[in-house]
């Protein structure tokens, strides 16, 4: 059996251990913080039984999204649920082929540091990925989350009269009925990294639209959004 | 997927199309991507160190200056696909206006070191930025900047932006008149060189003498090396301009069959050009076509060629040339291989009994032909002494025109469904019927008279007897004097056909509304345009036939060209611009070329451009209306 040490060595991360885990003043001004805009496609959405596929997520610095900066991975599993390979259109071949969850994972914390993660609805993506997290590293991601969604309510709430923006009201949950009603353009393609693209897009527009609400820091922006 | 959208994006954003698509796959991935609500100010006048270029991938912006009362004056509106900041980041001066989102506005920047580079390795692009952007305020160091990066990179595409002077050999060797063959040839040894300049007691240049010269006229006839050079030499001496484009040296030398062009300067001789030189400046070379139809002595051996003519306009293209140059390369081409298509007919037929000149007219009469059109041609021959010889004369060319025809269909110009061409015995007549056909057309304008007019006017010599084309249509000037009749019934045709104002009803930026429906570009612009622009010419009896040289000539003379001139040579540009990608990309797909754009698949950029061009055809059509119809029926 392998102890967690072994595990650790087998994806280099005695290093990521000794780290000072996260280096974010909670004093930056939002529209200067760094973001990493996160999404995963599941197998279900129960954390026990099912599994990640796929991680996708871009950067942002400020409100300006870095196009060739982005991290997308499909995760080799061999439990395949037929209705999410028709949703995300991974087969089970070609997701064997792809690496190993661990050293996935281990890539994706290194474009985690020192950075916000944001995402639509990313209390689900954070509940597996730090399932993963424990039961490789022993450790939680330390990052602040933020959710999208939840930034979209407390502008709803705050909204004295519902402009066209938020007519509708805050029952508009998914991300893309948000897209629509934020006027980004959406694909015909569904999965991790074109969706977290679609989320950055939305968290750009809040970006400014936050300011104007008086939401300056990033201590005001977890206090509406954080997980 | 994030990437491919963006390079999509970016092949619809000139003059991004003319980059690879690696290039633009690395440009798209070092992009970033900024959101601005509706009234930000994203430049600042007087800011400094802006570090992007901004392309617009939604929404539009206002660029505008604050005068002295403080007043906004609004300089230009940039819409989808445009792009703003350039200015700042190659002057490195401040940000000489302001630019404000009118809408919620998306950009794409591009890091002020990746523009510099891009400037520096792509000559089309700088070009591009150079007249789309900055004519107004070019600036010393750009200009020079510019000049740099066309003499560092290696393209094809230096054949449009390269003078002659800077490709030409600069150290001219002479050798004087007086000398003989084989001091001459001596000169060339010692030199290294492939030619020399024959110079009379004066100076003064007046034959030249290549290695040709030696090889066919020396060597091979067995001439004495002892005979005066002069004997030898070639003549005429063809000359070109310092400051002509290289593609314009190219044209001359498939011309007149040539090698060598001496390079004049301020009426001095500074230097030679080869076909060498230009042959290193490109690749696959219009030259070298020009010369392998030249070495052809089969129609079939010529039909294989010609195919090559289609792949040449697509590398000419994806060079970035301006369509109105690739037209007239083509042209040269097409007139060769019709050329060959005759010496071997005469050959066949024997000589002609009596002088004639074949001529070709509508788009081959304009030098306006991209990828093949039918053939329009005609044969005017020298009026027979007598029944007998008419007899004869009608005879040979009968069964002469039905070869050449049937030559060229071979070649892969496809035969005219109208039945204009030198097969028809209509049009295949001595010169005083030639001459009676045109009084006729002038002095009775019937509907058929103006549609043969208007096809038949804008003829040229190709091959033969140039006299007697020459001698028709100095006839059709005088005829067209003081013939209002027939003029009015040429407005009237060129008013006919309204370009499609309607059809963009939008404005750039905005997104619904858009219609769906084709638009044929040949009948609702193109065809307006060149019938403006003929009639003009017919109004000041000018001689040329091409839509761009007629636009030049006329700036002088005629009011309207005068005001509007540079507008419809830009018009006409352009329309020849979307036309010629359009069919090249139908035959890359395996489709045969038509005239029918999709406006869908245009850039706001080129959407505003058409709109512009329709309205500007629409506006002269209106002078015209004025000026001819209205006024007259009151």
């Amino acid at each position: 059996m392998m102890t967690i040490l072994s595990q650790w060595k087998l994806y280099g991360l005695e290093s990521h251990f000794k780290d000072s885990p996260m280096n974010i003043d909670l004093n930056t001004p939002i529209q200067e913080a760094k973001y990493i805009v996160v999404d995963t496609e599941l197998t279900g959405l129960d954390a026990k039984k099912a599994s990640i596929i796929s991680i996708g997520a871009i950067k942002m610095n400020g409100s300006t999204i870095s196009l060739g900066d982005f991290f997308y991975r499909i995760v080799k599993t061999d439990t395949c649920v037929r209705e999410s390979i028709l949703i995300h259109e991974i087969t089970p071949s070609e997701s064997a082929e792809c690496p190993d969850i661990g050293i996935i994972m281990k890539e994706f914390i290194d474009n985690c540091t020192n950075r916000v993660i944001v995402g639509h609805f990313i209390d689900i993506d954070m509940k597996f990925l730090n399932t993963q997290m424990k039961r490789l590293f022993r450790y939680k991601l330390e990052n602040p989350s933020v959710d999208t969604y939840r930034i979209y309510k407390w502008m709803w709430k705050r909204q004295q009269r519902p402009d066209a923006f938020f007519e509708g009201g805050p029952d508009n949950k998914s991300l893309f009925e948000l897209a629509k009603k934020f006027d980004i353009h959406v694909g015909g393609i569904h999965n991790a990294i074109y969706d977290a693209f679609v989320t950055a897009q939305l968290f750009q527009k809040f970006l400014h639209l936050l300011n104007k609400e008086g939401i300056k820091t990033l201590k005001d922006l977890l206090k509406i959004g954080e997980v | 997927m994030i990437i491919e959208e963006v390079v999509e994006f970016l092949k619809k954003s000139p003059p991004f199309q003319f980059l690879s698509d690696e290039e633009l796959q690395r440009i798209a991935t070092s992009l970033t991507m900024e959101f601005y609500p509706k009234g930000t100010l994203i430049l600042k006048h007087g800011e400094r160190n802006i570090k992007a270029l901004r392309i617009i991938k939604k929404g539009a912006v206002k660029v505008f200056v604050k005068n002295a009362a403080g007043e906004d004056v609004v300089i230009d509106y940039r819409g989808e696909g445009d792009n703003f900041g350039l200015w700042s980041i190659i002057s490195e001066e401040g940000q000489k206006t302001n630019v404000l989102a009118t809408e919620d506005t998306i950009c794409y920047l591009l890091n002020k070191e990746r523009v510099l580079q891009l400037l520096d390795k792509n000559a089309v692009l700088a070009e591009y930025f150079l007249k789309s952007h900055l004519s107004k305020y070019l600036d010393k160091t750009f200009k020079e900047m510019l000049q740099r990066s066309m003499k560092v990179s290696e393209s094809d595409r230096m054949l449009f932006t390269t003078c002659v002077e800077d490709i030409a050999s600069k150290n001219v060797i002479k050798c004087s008149i007086d000398s003989s063959i084989q001091e001459t040839a001596q000169i060339m040894t010692q030199n290294r060189i492939s030619s020399v300049v024959v110079v009379d007691e004066r100076g003064l240049p007046v034959g030249i003498v290549t290695d040709r010269d030696l090889r066919e006229k020396v060597v091979a006839k067995g001439r004495d090396v002892r005979d005066p050079v002069k004997n030898i030499m070639s003549l005429p001496l063809i000359r070109i301009d310092a400051s002509d484009y290289c593609y314009e040296a190219i044209l001359k030398m498939i011309r007149h069959k040539i090698h060598h062009l001496l390079v004049i300067k301020d009426g001095n001789l500074i230097g030679v050009v080869t076909n060498h030189d230009l042959m290193l400046l490109q690749g696959t070379s219009p030259l070298t076509i020009a010369q392998e139809i030249e070495s052809q002595q089969t129609i079939s051996g010529l039909a294989t060629l010609s195919k090559k003519i289609i792949r040449l306009v697509g590398l000419l293209l994806k060079d970035g040339a301006k369509a109105s140059n690739i037209a007239r390369i083509i042209s040269e081409i097409n007139d060769s291989l019709i050329k060959k298509v005759l010496e071997i007919a005469e050959k066949n037929f024997g000589r002609p009994p009596v002088p004639y000149c074949f001529i070709v007219y509508g788009s081959e009469g304009r030098k306006e032909q991209t990828f093949k059109t039918d053939q329009d041609n005609a044969i005017i021959y020298a009026d027979p002494r007598d029944d007998k010889e008419a007899s004869v004369v009608r005879d040979y060319f009968e069964r002469f025109s039905n070869f050449v025809i049937n030559g060229l269909l071979e070649c892969g110009f496809p035969l005219c469904t109208g039945n204009y061409m030198a097969s028809n015995q209509k049009w295949r007549q001595p010169l005083s019927v030639w001459k009676q056909y045109f009084t006729d057309w002038i002095v009775t304008p019937t509907p058929e008279a103006i549609l043969a007019s208007v096809i038949l006017f804008d003829f040229r010599p190709v091959h033969g007897d140039v006299e007697l084309a020459e001698d028709l249509k100095e006839h059709l000037l005088k005829a067209l004097k003081d013939h209002d009749i027939f003029m009015v019934q040429m407005a009237r045709m060129t008013v006919n056909v309204k370009p499609p104002i309607g059809f963009f009803r939008t404005f750039v930026v905005e997104k619904t509304g858009e219609h769906k429906d084709q638009l044929n570009l040949k009948f609702r612009c193109i065809a307006p345009l060149l019938n403006i622009v003929r009639l003009f010419a017919l109004e000041k009896r000018i001689p040329d036939t091409s839509t761009i040289d007629r636009i030049r000539r006329l700036k002088n003379i005629h009011d309207t060209v005068r005001e509007f001139g540079d507008e419809l040579e830009h018009a006409f540009e352009f329309l020849m611009f979307l036309r010629v990608q359009h069919q090249l990309s139908q035959i890359e797909n395996g489709k045969s070329p038509d005239n029918f754009i999709n406006p869908d698949q245009l850039s706001n950029l080129e959407k505003k451009t058409l709109k512009a061009v329709c309205s500007l055809i629409s506006d002269i059509q209106e002078m015209i209306e004025q000026r001819y119809l209205l006024g007259r029926m009151m």
